[in-house]
């Protein structure tokens, strides 16, 4: 038999892999900077879930990647807070987010 | 239960179907082009996530996944939305530069990954080596988080707290007297 209650790793990797590259193809398309926040966030939770197929299919310490999953979501939501904080400090100051048009860092 | 010729277990069916939810959602994510539809379709994914948590025996993951995800980070995403986008004027600036190059290169990715997922002599190893452990409860987590891994953990908490700080400054409105 496979694994947890049959069901291959090969397709829960699988599935990770098409959420990360669904969130790739919506940072390379969006233009709006809450829209690449939420393609980020696609991105972490395919990591996410590959942490925790490793952890519960592999034989490593039972734990190691659900406590993994765990950090990486007490950062998601650092990352999200600190992003939009910025985001609406950006709007404040220039009445939209356009990621393209946001220069006040270039040289 | 035999489904054209292959025997799938009530598992396996759950999981395409919680697996299709989170896909199509996310899908939805990336191309909706109204801001705020991507992000309920967030949610959405983020449940779908959520259950594929519940099917890896990781129950304790799914419940921080709705809490923290779908409770507090769509939440305030959505508010972040009604903070910076004019909601009722529905199409503002989504200047796509060329979505087909970008899904030709997502697809090279996906291909990439499939490819070394399905080749990975250990994917074969662990569809060998039997079934997974069984279900890891809240007290197993509580004891890892505390016992190896206490400083990662302590670790957390200081930079959660300092983004905290540091995300009220950022979004604080500029006061002429500071």
């Amino acid at each position: 038999m496979h694994s947890a209650y049959g069901i291959p790793i090969s397709w829960i990797l699988t599935v990770g892999a098409m959420l990360f590259c669904i969130g790739l193809f919506g940072m390379m398309v969006r233009r709006s900077a809450i829209g690449m926040l939420l393609s980020i966030e696609l991105m972490l939770n395919a990591a996410n879930i590959n942490l925790v197929a490793f952890g519960s299919y592999l034989k490593l310490p039972v734990i190691a990647g659900q406590v993994f999953a765990v950090f990486v979501i007490t950062l998601a939501a650092a990352e999200a807070a600190v992003g939009l904080a910025i985001v609406i400090n950006i709007y404040r100051n220039e009445q939209h987010i356009d990621a393209d048009k946001i220069s006040a860092m270039k040289l | 239960m035999h489904i054209l010729g292959f025997y799938i277990t009530g598992y396996q069916v759950a999981f395409i179907a919680v697996a299709g939810i989170t896909v199509l959602s996310a899908i939805g994510v990336v191309l909706l082009p109204n801001i705020l539809r991507a992000a309920l379709c967030l949610g959405l994914m983020l449940f779908g996530v959520a259950g594929i948590y519940a099917l890896m025996n990781a129950p304790f993951l799914a419940a921080v996944q709705v809490m923290i995800y779908v409770g507090a980070i769509t939440t305030m995403i959505i508010l972040a939305i009604f903070l910076s986008h004019r909601v009722m004027k529905i199409g503002f600036s989504q200047a796509i530069y060329n979505p087909l190059l970008a899904a030709a290169a997502a697809g090279v990715m996906f291909l990439f990954l499939f490819v070394t997922v399905a080749n990975s002599v250990w994917v074969r190893h662990v569809a060998a080596s039997g079934p997974a452990k069984s279900g890891v409860g809240i007290d197993a987590v509580a004891t890892a988080l505390l016992q190896p891994y206490v400083f990662p953990f302590e670790l957390a908490s200081v930079v959660l707290l300092a983004v905290l700080i540091g995300a009220v400054v950022i979004a604080k409105e500029d006061t002429e007297d500071a």
